[in-house]
């Protein structure tokens, strides 16, 4: 080999090291705050031009650069905790789902915050209670409240005042018996996504804590309770009594937005503030009205004894500082940003999300009926067990559904069935719940 | 090759492959092996060199309690189904493709359309196409046919090989047609000379010359299919349908969403070796491994 050559084959090693050096995580004293947030799918370009925003504001602040990075999923979350909390570098600043804490909170990789720490972030008297259901265990909290996003049911107006009905029931029998009057002309009265993961096992909860039935309290599990059975009866009697689009069983939560946009059903269930931007640009523009999901649950007419009136799992972002971050006094002022007041009432305008600041809320939502019942149904949102075998319980939740799909789709489900599912999906959540520590 | 010639081989010239090979595959390897006698989970993430070590305890749970026998089962007769409709497609269109005739070329490319799109786009594209209320059960509806469910239920077992069949018989033909060029024109000569034409000249001559490659294709296909994670994840996603829960879902699942780490290696070693002894005894029944033929 020439010198020549030698020397270009030199530079050319130094030139590869440099890059992939540069590549790496950030150094102790270049002042850059890594940010990890969920890829907002509703509103891609607009997210993009709020992580510009932000970090001008944070850079004002602090003089330090944020860098975002996002995720698209659950288990894209996990992968990248994973690697972050076995090498000790990667995000300072996690935005995690409000049921996915606990499974945050059960790794140990995340700073507890102490009282100077809430201080730091304005105290927890900034936040609105029912937001801060997931923090952590009292006095143990990992969690800041970012944002809530509780479900609610949406429904058109116009159909509804054509079939001479006022409101959505508010129970669920009585939302069955309107569906039914509602479809007609083909329109169908309900729009369930059965094929969603996410949505289905939500329902379930809400009604068996309307029966009574907490799923998981301490290190007892009660999947395969009859109010469980109970529970995935009423959902599944939709499909079976020809309310919904038979297509549902393979929809996703999107989808079944899409298919209410269109003004294929009357009403869908599982919705957010998030959906808005979406009706807002549909056939539906102007004839569609929020309202909370039945809190009386299946088979009853009132709320039976030791029945909690949920009206949605406690559900939006917290952010969480890695306790392995070197830029821990960062991450707290980029907390103490996000939470303030102009910034939450900034990603309310922006994303439509309901501010986790309680100052911020009460302005977000004043003179706005129509933002009525998502503000009531976070009021009456009832967190999941803060329990690191949480996430297990809700796979179980979900895969009954999922195993139930080819019976869903040809309408008849027997309780046989429910029970066969609840009673396998019973044997793990209770392995793991045992487990978990 | 004397042994005075083998003692002077310079074997030290091996080092940096051996080197690589410790670092790519051994070391991941007894990695993965030391994680799976260990209980590594959520709870003992942070510290994980630290989880108590349980010696055989994840095996005994992954082939007793985990559905670990159902999902080697569905992996490896999917695998085996896609190979068994590989393999015809695959050499029948090589055979075609090696006579020359107009846009030739092109066909050929149009072949590997299927094996070079991303096993990602792959799931996606034929997911969109199976929903429920998607184009295929919209045609079959018009026809007056019934519209079955395709990504669940009995059929979607059938739609995973039929998918995964769909990405790989071009490899079978990429290999098949390297071996029909390599067959010189003297073969095809003598064959000529011989009387051997037609179907005598195919069965006696052209396939006994291509079934080393033919083979290692299978055995390439095979070993694909049985690790393919991204066209079942998109196809079903998960929690997946039990008919379609393949080895690489129920590692993943295991991993990242029961959180069972330890649980998850110890599934991934068991399948390694159910799946690698009947491999092994393949390879070494073609003397594949040694890279010559009988």
């Amino acid at each position: 080999m020439g010198r020549r050559r030698f020397r270009g084959l030199t530079a050319l090693v130094l030139a590869v090291v440099a890059a992939v050096s540069a590549c790496g995580p950030a150094q102790p004293g270049t002042r850059t705050l890594q940010v990890i947030v969920s890829v907002n799918g509703s509103y891609p370009t607009q997210q993009k031009q709020w992580f510009a925003y932000i970090a001008e504001k944070f850079k004002q602040r602090t003089g330090a650069d944020l860098a975002f990075d996002t995720f698209s999923s659950t288990s894209d979350v996990l992968t990248r905790m994973q690697t972050s909390v076995i090498s000790n570098q990667g995000p300072d600043v996690f935005e995690i789902g409000t049921t996915f804490t606990p499974t945050a909170f059960s790794t140990g990789a995340f700073t507890t915050l102490t009282d100077q720490d809430w201080a730091k972030v304005g105290g927890k008297q900034r936040f609105r209670p029912a937001t801060l259901g997931l923090s952590g265990p009292a006095g143990r909290e990992i969690a800041v409240p970012e944002t809530s996003l509780p479900y609610v049911l949406v429904y058109n107006k116009e159909l509804f005042a054509r079939a001479g009905i006022d409101h959505p029931a508010d129970s669920w029998d009585g939302l069955l018996t309107q569906a039914k009057q509602l479809t007609k002309g083909g329109v169908y009265g309900l729009d369930v996504a059965y094929g969603d993961t996410g949505d289905t096992w939500k329902l379930v909860r809400n009604m068996t804590l309307q029966l009574g039935n907490p799923l998981v309290q301490g290190k007892n599990v009660t999947l395969d309770d009859p109010r469980t059975v109970a529970a995935y009866r009423m959902l599944y009697s939709f499909r079976g009594t020809g309310v919904v689009d038979p297509a549902t069983v393979g929809w996703n939560n999107s989808q079944a937005l899409a298919a209410f946009a269109a003004g294929k059903a009357a009403m869908m269930l599982g919705t957010s503030g998030l959906s808005q931007n979406t009706l807002d640009n549909s056939a539906v523009a102007g004839k569609y009205a929020y309202a909370t999901m039945p809190t009386i649950p299946p088979g009853h007419a009132t709320l039976p004894s030791g029945g909690v009136p949920a009206t949605s799992i406690l559900s939006g972002n917290n952010l969480v500082v890695a306790d392995y971050s070197i830029n821990q006094d960062l991450a707290f002022d980029y907390i103490d940003l996000v939470t303030s007041e102009a910034e939450q009432e900034h990603l309310f305008d922006v994303f439509g999300v309901l501010p986790a600041n309680a100052a911020a809320t009460a302005k977000v939502t004043a003179g706005r009926a129509d933002l009525g019942p998502i503000l009531a149904s976070g009021q009456g949102s009832v967190g999941t067990p803060f329990n690191g075998a949480w996430a297990d319980v809700q796979l179980q939740l979900s895969n009954v559904t999922v195993q139930l799909i080819p019976q869903l789709a040809r309408g008849r489900v027997t309780d046989a069935q429910i029970t066969d599912q609840l009673q396998a999906a019973q044997k793990i959540a209770a392995d793991a719940v045992a487990r978990a520590r | 090759m004397t042994s005075m010639e083998r003692r002077d081989r310079p074997l030290w010239m091996l080092i940096p492959g051996a080197i690589l090979l410790a670092v790519v595959i051994l070391a991941p390897l007894a990695l993965v092996s030391y994680m799976s006698l260990t209980d590594l989970d959520q709870y003992t993430l942070r510290h994980w060199t630290l989880a108590p070590f349980i010696g055989l305890g994840n095996y005994v749970e992954a082939l007793l309690q985990a559905p670990l026998l159902s999902s080697i089962w569905i992996s490896v007769s999917t695998a085996a189904l896609v190979c068994v409709i590989s393999l015809p497609i695959g050499v029948t269109a090589a055979l075609a493709m090696q006579n020359r005739f107009p846009a030739r070329g092109l066909v050929r490319s149009l072949f590997l359309i299927p094996y070079v799109l991303p096993a990602f786009a792959v799931g996606a594209m034929w997911r969109t196409i199976l929903k429920p209320d998607a184009i295929v059960n919209g045609v079959l509806g018009q026809l007056g046919l019934p519209a079955p469910l395709w990504l669940n239920g009995p059929a979607s077992y059938w739609v995973l090989v039929a998918v995964e069949a769909w990405s790989a018989w071009p490899f079978v033909y990429l290999l098949t047609l390297a071996a029909l060029q390599s067959i010189t024109k003297d073969v095809h000569e003598a064959a000529a000379i011989d009387g051997a034409l037609g179907w005598a000249k195919l069965t006696r001559v052209i396939l006994p010359q291509i079934a080393g490659s033919v083979a290692l294709s299978m055995v390439i296909s095979f070993l694909h299919s049985v690790n393919n994670f991204s066209v079942p994840y998109v196809l079903f996603s998960l929690p997946a349908p039990a008919s379609v829960q393949v080895l690489p879902l129920l590692t993943y699942a295991q991993s990242f969403q029961s959180f069972r780490f330890g649980l998850s290696a110890a599934t991934a070693v068991a399948s390694l070796i159910i799946v690698a002894i009947p491999l092994l005894v393949y390879l070494r029944a073609l003397r594949l491994d040694v890279g010559e033929r009988r």
